[in-house]
This record gives structure tokens, C-alpha cells and sequence, in this order.
């Protein structure tokens, strides 16, 4: 039980590192906390259901086209918010406000078009493209995707092929940050805005750029959203900006590499407490939160307390 | 004399009735709650879509009978939207009865969003026409301010699955159960229903997971290992349909075969689970069987096949399924309009005996309305039955327990 506890912890929180990274990418730059992160996955969801309704393909190809869909979103987004949320007195304050309504029009939308009901994807829908391959490869029948086994035990093909996912995508966003020259600049908003703002960075084209790539990934988690989670309704958001935000804590908030080991560590506690104490498991988000306040507020991968 | 006699009371019964025409009012008003969004949006809004075509087509026909006015007034639905949360459904049922002055109080669908409607109801002396909150704490004998309309209450609904599990279950090869359910008013209760009757029932049957968890949960990947370490022969879940869905595809996900597996809502919501779970996934699920299976004998409202047609064309879109809950919320319209038109007035207290007075009585597609001295539904039984796919892969119900009801045999263990 320990064990395939351990395991699917990690495959679970590897995904929810996904999950985060894009929410704590935007916080990083921008200093705004995005209220609609959650709603911005409920969307990935939603272009996963068109991919396979409309084209019955594998929901792996709505990955690239939900990421380009909600940067350009979010570059849309930027420039008709942001600008002026950065010119007010307290943007940290008023983008909660903001994005919270922003999250509410969302969700309210959504239900006027698609309905209250669950909405999901057969399991063995995913990963499809690479069954054509193997056969196409290797010849064969193709078959129903049966679970993967590690250590002998069955898990879900869905966790694995989101987790693996996930560790690309924070290998690009790791790859972005270090060794391009936006990523460079990135960081150098990250760390003091008013400083490069002053050495000529062009910072609103760097923050739209962030804010873009936070929409995209958070899309993309939500491609998997119906897999990990059984089913997506339009109000799946604010279950999900909430764990985002304690996942972003737990690792540091405005470190998006932190996050990845944030999620892992939510992932391995959620297991196990689900395995113990399954009970209590839906109050581990609010558990970490307050534990890694109080105990380490810079989060795990913090090296100071950040003056808001 | 006798002229002036019979003008003064002539002008007596004119006066009389004008007053009584005077006193009606223009609309009789049922404030109720729905969830548009949330974890039980699901089965809140075919409940309240239910409802809202049942006042719809009595408004079309002039409205209901009234008895206290002896004449037929239109409903007025006032609704508004708790969005799944218990807090905001106070507020709401609250706003309904102080602000709005509603006639008739209905609760949102499900034990959760009902729950809050319980107490407010009761402090404000106001009779609570309960659509399908069966949670065992809402029916006491010292709150007479309620009655079940739709739902066996939880306490007798599980008796179906714990009957054949310990009368069945020993010769089919069925010793360890395992029982998960969601900790909430409807399923704990039916959890803790079902746990009294298989120990009453003495059959040697060992009780080895039992576990309540969040009913947010979303992922049960570790559970079904747990449960699956324990060896269990048959694994009875009781969630709602979220649960249900991510329950169900997770144990196909893993690779899990129980050899029984019970859920609630792929009976009861069979077309929202199909499409989430798929038809593999239900097959040999062991499930309720919903009244709109069973075709049962009308003596008021539409039967199930007027019912299906008229709720396939008002709401052709698709967006809101139709199921058990959709009966549910028109079975409440039903049992509202047959209530009005016993009722001598609108006063709460003579609503309940018209309510009362209908047990046993009434017969709609839901079944036998019948209820027990605390306002517990008792009548609208479910059996216990089994999914199976016809020849065209579609799903079937097959009827096993009871006996006397029974369409077919178990098919135990699952393929």
C-alpha cells in the first residue's frame, strides 16, 4: 500500500506541478495573482472535449493547440488588463478582484454554452497516437489501453502520460528561463521589476510574454483535467485555483521551479493521507498552506520572505 | 319576510363569494433553490428543470386548482441559485420566506443542499415540500414541517442491495464486502443503513474495508488498491454522480476487477454516467433501478412515456439529462398541484394534512407516494439491478432483487 501510495503521489504530483506552474510563472512576473487560473484549465478541458468530438482524434492533440490558443489568449488578455492593473495603487489587491470576476464571467459563460453536466473523455482515448505508431512500426492489433505497471502494481496510463507531460513541460519552462534570452530577461522582472524596468527592459513585453506562457500551460494541464480528475463541470475552477495556490506556496511563491517539487510534495501527502486518513484528504491543501506559513513562509525552494 | 329574507342572504353568498374571489391571489407562489453550478449542479438541475416544465404546462392551462379559493390560479416559481453552497442556500431559503413571502417552500435537490432548508424551515413554522433530501436526521417525529416527495429516505433505500448481498450473497459465493461512501447527509446514511441491515440480517458475511471520504473526492486510484488488498467480493460504493464517475472509470483505469460493484447514481443518472464512463465501464454494475425502467401505473400526471416526450421537447438541446432526479422534480409538481387542490388554505399546517392525506393514494410515474408518520418517503421503492449491454452495446437494466420483481439472474462474479 506504501508503495503504490509513494508512486502514484508522484505521478499525481508531478501533474499538479502542471497544474501550478503556470499560476506562479504569471504571479513571479507580474506580482497578480490570477483568480481564473482554475478557469483558464476548465477551458483546456473544454478544447480537449472539442478536439476528440468534433475530430475524434487523440485528446493529446489538443496539448499544442490548447498551449497556442491561451497564449494568444493571454498576450489578448494582457494588454486589456494588465497595463492599467499595473498603473493603480495596489495591483496585488485589485487583481484579486479582478481576476476573480474575470473567473465568474468564465465559468457563467461555459454553463450558458456547454451546461452544468460532468463532461469527460474515454480513457482509452489517450494516448491513441502512439498505439498507431506501434503498429505502424511494429505491426500488430491495435487494442484498449490497459494501466501501466511499475513495480508490478497497475496505474492509470492517463497519470503516466500526464506526468511525463508535465516533465517536459517544466523542462521547456526550465529551458525558457535559462537559457534564452527572454527567459534571462524574465527573470531579471522577476527579481526587480522597477530595476529593469529602469535598465530599458521593455517589461509589459516580457510580462505578456509570462502571462501568456502561464495561460498556455495552465490550458494544457487542463487537456488532462478529465482523466485525473474523472470528469470537468464549468465550475471546476475554483477547486482547482485553490490547490494551484497552495501548491505555488508550498514550493515558493514567484519560483516557478519551485512549484515542481511543491506538486510533488502535494501529490506524495495526498496519497498518503488518502491511504491513512482518507477522511481528511480534501483538507491536505489547507493543511500545507498553513503548516508551510508558519514554518517556512518562503515556501520549500524560497530563499527569502518576499515584502509584498 | 321571507323575500327580504331570502335577498338579505342572496346578498350574503354574493358578498361571500366576491370576498373569497377577493382574498384569492393572483398567483400562488413556490420559492424553491437550484444549483446551476457546483458539485451538485448535476443533480439539482434536472430537478428544477422538471419542475419548471410541470408549472409551465399547468400555467398553460390556466394554472392549478386551488380548493381554498375554488378556482384554478396560476404558479408563480420563484428560484434562485445556491450555486452547490450550503451557506448561500441559507441565505436564499431564508430570503424566500422573510422577503419573497412564498406560499410553498421546495428544497433544492439532494440531502447536501437541503439540509440548511431543514432548520429554516422548521423555525419559520413553514411546511418544506423535500424533493429528494433523504438524509435520515431531516425526518423526526417533533418536525411535522416536511415530507419526502421523490426518494425512499435513506434509511429504508439501501434495503434492496444489503437484502440481496446477506440473502443472496452467501450462496453466490459472497463473504467480505467492502463499503466506501462519500461523508454527506445522503450517502452516510445510506452507508450506515445498509452496514445495520447485512449485521441484523446474521448472514456470515465479513465486513472488510469500510470507509467514509470527502465528497469532493475526485481520484480513487489508492482507495481502489486498498480496497482491492483486502480481497473483498463485492465492493458496494455510495457517492453521488461525480463521485460515481470518477469511482468507475478509475477501476477500469486501474485494471480492478470486482466481482461486484455497486454504485448509486449508474441507475439513477444512467445516461450522464454513459457518457462519462462509457457502456464497458457500467457493464455488471450493480445499480437502483429508476422508476423510468419500471413503467409504473398513473392515477394523476403524465405517465413516464407522455413524460419522456414532453421533456425531450422542451429541452432538446441535451444540456440537462434526464434520470431519476428529472422524475424526481416532476413528481414534486405533482405532488404540489394534488396537494392545492385537497388543501382547504394556503395555511402551513393544513398543507401538511393535505400532503399526509395524499399517502398511499397518490400513484404517478414515480411510484406510490407514501409516506411515514415523520414524512419519510416509503412508497417509491427502487429495486436492486445489474447493467447489462443489449446486442447493440446499449445499456439495459435487468431487475434481481426482489425476487417477485426480478427480470433476470444475477450475473456474479463479473466477466
Amino acid at each position: 500500500m506504501l508503495i503504490y501510495a509513494l508512486v502514484a503521489g508522484v505521478l499525481f504530483g508531478l501533474y499538479f506541478s502542471l497544474v501550478g506552474i503556470g499560476l506562479n510563472l504569471v504571479f513571479g512576473v507580474m506580482r497578480i495573482v490570477n483568480l481564473a487560473h482554475g478557469d483558464i484549465l476548465m477551458l483546456g478541458a473544454f478544447v480537449a472535449f472539442g478536439v476528440v468530438a468534433l475530430a475524434g482524434i487523440d485528446p493529446l492533440f489538443a496539448v499544442p493547440l490548447a498551449f497556442v490558443l491561451f497564449v494568444l489568449v493571454g498576450f489578448l488578455l494582457y494588454w486589456v488588463l494588465v497595463p492599467r492593473l499595473q498603473g493603480s495603487v495596489n495591483p496585488e489587491m485589485l487583481s484579486i478582484i479582478l481576476f476573480f470576476g474575470l473567473s465568474q464571467v468564465i465559468e457563467a459563460v461555459t454553463t450558458i454554452f456547454f451546461g452544468t453536466s460532468e463532461r469527460s473523455i474515454q480513457s482509452r482515448m489517450l494516448g491513441t497516437v502512439f498505439s498507431t505508431i506501434r503498429i505502424k512500426l511494429f505491426g500488430g492489433k491495435p487494442g484498449a489501453s490497459g494501466p501501466i505497471q511499475i513495480f508490478g502494481q497497475g496505474f492509470p496510463a492517463a497519470w503516466v502520460i500526464a506526468s511525463i507531460t508535465s516533465l517536459i513541460a517544466i523542462a521547456l519552462v526550465y529551458l525558457y528561463l535559462y537559457r534564452t534570452r527572454l527567459g534571462t530577461l524574465t527573470r531579471a522582472v522577476m527579481s526587480r521589476r522597477d530595476e529593469a524596468l529602469a535598465t530599458g527592459i521593455d517589461v509589459d513585453r516580457i510580462s505578456a510574454a509570462a502571462f501568456g506562457i502561464g495561460l498556455g500551460l495552465a490550458a494544457v494541464a487542463g487537456v488532462f483535467a478529465p482523466f485525473m480528475f474523472g470528469s470537468v463541470t464549468p465550475a471546476f475552477g475554483a477547486d482547482a485555483t485553490v490547490t494551484s495556490f497552495a501548491i505555488v506556496v508550498l514550493g515558493s511563491l514567484g519560483n516557478p521551479l519551485g512549484t515542481a517539487l511543491g506538486g510533488v510534495v502535494y501529490g506524495v501527502c495526498y496519497m498518503l493521507v488518502q491511504t491513512y486518513l482518507s477522511s481528511w484528504a480534501d483538507l491536505l491543501p489547507y493543511v500545507l498552506l498553513i503548516f508551510i506559513l508558519l514554518l517556512r513562509p518562503s515556501g520549500l525552494l524560497g530563499r527569502r520572505v518576499r515584502v509584498a | 319576510m321571507l323575500k327580504i329574507t331570502g335577498a338579505v342572504l342572496a346578498a350574503g353568498l354574493a358578498l361571500g363569494t366576491q370576498a373569497l374571489a377577493a382574498d384569492a391571489p393572483a398567483e400562488i407562489k413556490i420559492g424553491t433553490l437550484y444549483a446551476s453550478s457546483g458539485r451538485f449542479a448535476s443533480i439539482s438541475m434536472p430537478v428544477h428543470s422538471a419542475l419548471k416544465l410541470w408549472a409551465e404546462q399547468k400555467n398553460a392551462e390556466g394554472g392549478v386548482f386551488v380548493k381554498a379559493f375554488d378556482k384554478k390560479i396560476p404558479v408563480k416559481l420563484v428560484a434562485y441559485d445556491d450555486q452547490s453552497n450550503t451557506a448561500t442556500a441559507s441565505t436564499l431559503y431564508n430570503q424566500l420566506i422573510t422577503q419573497d413571502k412564498v406560499d410553498l417552500l421546495v428544497a433544492d435537490s439532494g440531502s447536501v443542499l437541503t439540509a440548511p432548508a431543514v432548520a429554516i424551515a422548521r423555525d419559520h413554522k413553514m411546511f418544506l415540500f423535500d424533493q429528494t433530501g433523504t438524509g435520515a436526521s431531516f425526518f423526526s417525529k417533533d418536525n411535522p414541517y416536511i415530507a419526502l416527495m421523490a426518494d425512499p429516505v435513506s434509511t429504508v433505500w439501501p434495503k434492496p442491495v444489503a437484502d440481496f448481498v446477506s440473502q443472496d450473497g452467501p450462496g453466490l459465493g459472497i463473504k467480505k464486502i467492502a463499503i466506501l461512501y462519500s461523508t454527506n447527509e445522503f450517502t452516510g446514511t445510506q452507508a450506515n443503513a445498509f452496514r445495520k441491515f447485512v449485521k441484523d440480517s446474521g448472514a456470515p458475511i465479513e465486513i472488510v474495508y469500510d470507509q467514509g471520504i470527502p465528497t469532493e473526492t475526485t481520484n480513487y486510484t489508492v482507495i481502489i488498491n486498498n480496497i482491492a488488498n483486502t480481497q473483498p467480493d463485492a465492493v458496494i460504493h455510495f457517492g453521488y454522480a461525480p463521485n460515481d464517475i470518477a469511482f468507475l472509470r478509475n477501476v477500469a483505469d486501474v485494471g480492478v476487477n470486482f466481482k461486484m460493484l455497486f454504485s448509486i447514481y449508474a441507475g439513477l443518472e444512467t445516461e450522464l454516467l454513459e457518457k462519462n464512463v462509457g457502456e464497458k465501464g457500467l457493464e455488471y454494475v450493480y445499480t437502483y433501478v429508476p422508476p423510468s425502467e419500471l413503467e409504473y401505473p398513473v392515477n394523476f400526471g403524465m405517465d413516464m412515456k407522455a413524460y419522456k416526450a414532453a421533456w425531450d421537447k422542451k429541452y432538446s438541446d441535451g444540456k440537462v439529462e434526464f434520470g431519476f432526479n428529472a422524475v424526481a422534480g416532476y413528481t414534486t409538481g405533482l405532488v404540489i398541484e394534488k396537494t392545492l387542490s385537497v388543501a382547504t388554505s394556503l395555511d402551513q399546517m393544513e398543507l401538511r394534512r393535505a400532503v399526509f392525506s395524499l399517502s398511499g393514494e397518490l400513484k404517478t410515474l414515480d411510484g406510490t407516494f407514501a409516506l411515514d408518520e415523520m414524512g419519510g418517503q416509503i412508497g417509491e421503492l427502487t429495486p436492486l439491478g445489474q447493467l447489462r449491454l443489449d446486442d447493440h452495446g446499449h445499456i439495459k437494466f435487468v431487475s434481481i432483487y426482489p425476487h417477485e420483481t426480478a427480470t433476470g439472474k444475477p450475473v456474479y462474479p463479473r466477466p
